[in-house]
């Protein structure tokens, strides 16, 4: 989660978002580079003393201003596209989940070996105990192997909602009718939430999404005790 | 010429011949740019007074009096014969201000920053006034047990351990780093 004034990117928990923090790191740094030349150029212009500013013709500045910016806009693009093909390799997935969107809680299907399906409803304000997350926490959490590649399936039952999770690099629409596929594994154990991102209705702020990726063992024990309260 | 082309157009457009010229025509040509905006006429040679364009299109008064004609007149002749008063006044005949004349500072940044100050002032009130009569009570999460209780639980579960919240907290000295 974010913790209080924080302005930059949550720390990664997934390989795609490390990639996505360094690529962001890049080209913030073309873009802070872009607009003090510009903030420089502004500020000369403003305040020279020379009366003759009307050149109309600069073949050698033209040739610069245009192919630099072409320059840099490759600089960009291509760790741009290296991330986008990255985030669709094949990856063998361990698991697959299927997160179905609803007005206004989500539910996750375990069906790979077991019939395993639950909801997950925002715990309201009133509700939580000391020292949990206003308007983060969830009744039951999405729990998953860490390490291990996940296959998540986003879909809805309704209206569009969309499935986020900013440590982990992920937001995918959960559209009615159709489904969504993206996958991730997790780097380190841990509890990483996210909010719903596609307005949906009146409760759209308050339809969490808690990802809890914990050691194999765990994730078994967890899921037999969850099968056992269905 | 222009009221030619005005009495030609006049009966398509439905209006008498001259309207088409500007207000400004009738007037005298040599009041020069006035102080407070009046209506120019683009199409015949403008007056200004800029410092990146020194050089404007007409000189500031070209309807000359006897005294001022006679002056230009004089100009024609050896400039060593002008006395300072009279190349001054032809100066003036041609300019309407002097370069450290355009250049003084006019104070209007007083009545900006004043008024900035004046409308932040408003809104602070506005802000005030609001968080007072309009807003909610607070989650009772905004408490400040609870938000210590909040910290404590995110430095256990380990929230952003690489560089951010976490990594901040020296776990074995148990304080801030």
């Amino acid at each position: 989660m974010a913790h209080p004034s924080q302005l930059g990117f949550q720390d990664a928990a997934s390989p795609v978002m490390e990639e996505l923090l360094h690529f962001h790191d890049h080209a913030l740094m073309i873009v802070f580079l872009i607009s003090t030349l510009v903030l420089y150029i502004i500020v000369a212009m403003v305040s020279t003393k020379l009366t003759n500013k009307y050149i109309l013709d600069s073949q050698e500045i033209e040739i610069i201003w245009t192919v630099l910016p072409a320059v840099i806009l490759i600089l960009i693009a291509l760790p741009s596209l290296r991330i986008l093909y990255l985030m669709d390799e094949i990856n063998d997935p361990h698991l697959t989940i299927k997160a179905m969107g609803h007005q206004w809680y989500w539910s996750y299907e375990y069906t790979d070996y077991e019939d395993l399906g639950f909801d997950s409803y925002m715990i309201p304000t009133q509700d939580l105990a000391p020292g949990q997350f206003r308007l983060l926490e969830a009744d039951h959490r999405m729990v998953v192997p860490v390490e291990s590649p996940i296959r998540i399936l986003i879909s809805a039952e309704d209206v569009l909602h969309s499935w986020a999770v900013p440590a982990l690099g992920i937001k995918m629409d959960a559209v009615p009718g159709r489904l969504n596929q993206t996958a991730f594994i997790t780097s380190r154990p841990g509890v990483f939430y996210g909010q719903c991102s596609e307005i949906c209705g009146a409760n759209h702020s308050f339809m969490p999404i808690v990802v809890e990726a914990v050691p194999l063992e765990h994730f078994e024990s967890w899921s037999s005790l969850m099968l056992e309260d269905a | 010429m222009l009221r030619l082309i005005a009495a030609r157009g006049g009966r398509l457009l439905a209006r008498p011949p001259g309207a088409a010229l500007t207000p400004v025509c009738s007037r005298a040509a040599s009041h020069g740019e006035g102080e407070a905006s009046t209506a120019v006429d683009m199409s015949r040679p403008l007056y200004w007074n800029r410092l990146d364009t020194p050089l404007p299109d007409r000189p500031f008064k070209d309807v000359l009096n006897e005294e001022d004609t006679a002056l230009k007149q004089k100009e024609k002749g050896p400039w060593g014969q002008l006395t300072k008063e009279e190349k001054i006044a032809i100066y003036r005949l041609a300019f309407q201000r002097t370069y450290p004349e355009m250049k003084q500072s006019t104070g209007e940044w007083k009545t900006v920053v004043g008024g900035i100050f004046i409308f932040m002032g408003l809104t602070g009130l506005v802000v005030i006034w609001q968080s007072y009569y309009v807003y909610p009570p607070q989650p009772r999460t905004f408490a400040e047990d609870w938000q210590a209780r909040q910290l404590q639980r995110m430095l256990d579960m380990r929230v952003n351990p690489i560089e951010g919240f976490s990594a901040k907290w020296d776990y074995e000295k148990g304080q801030w780093k």
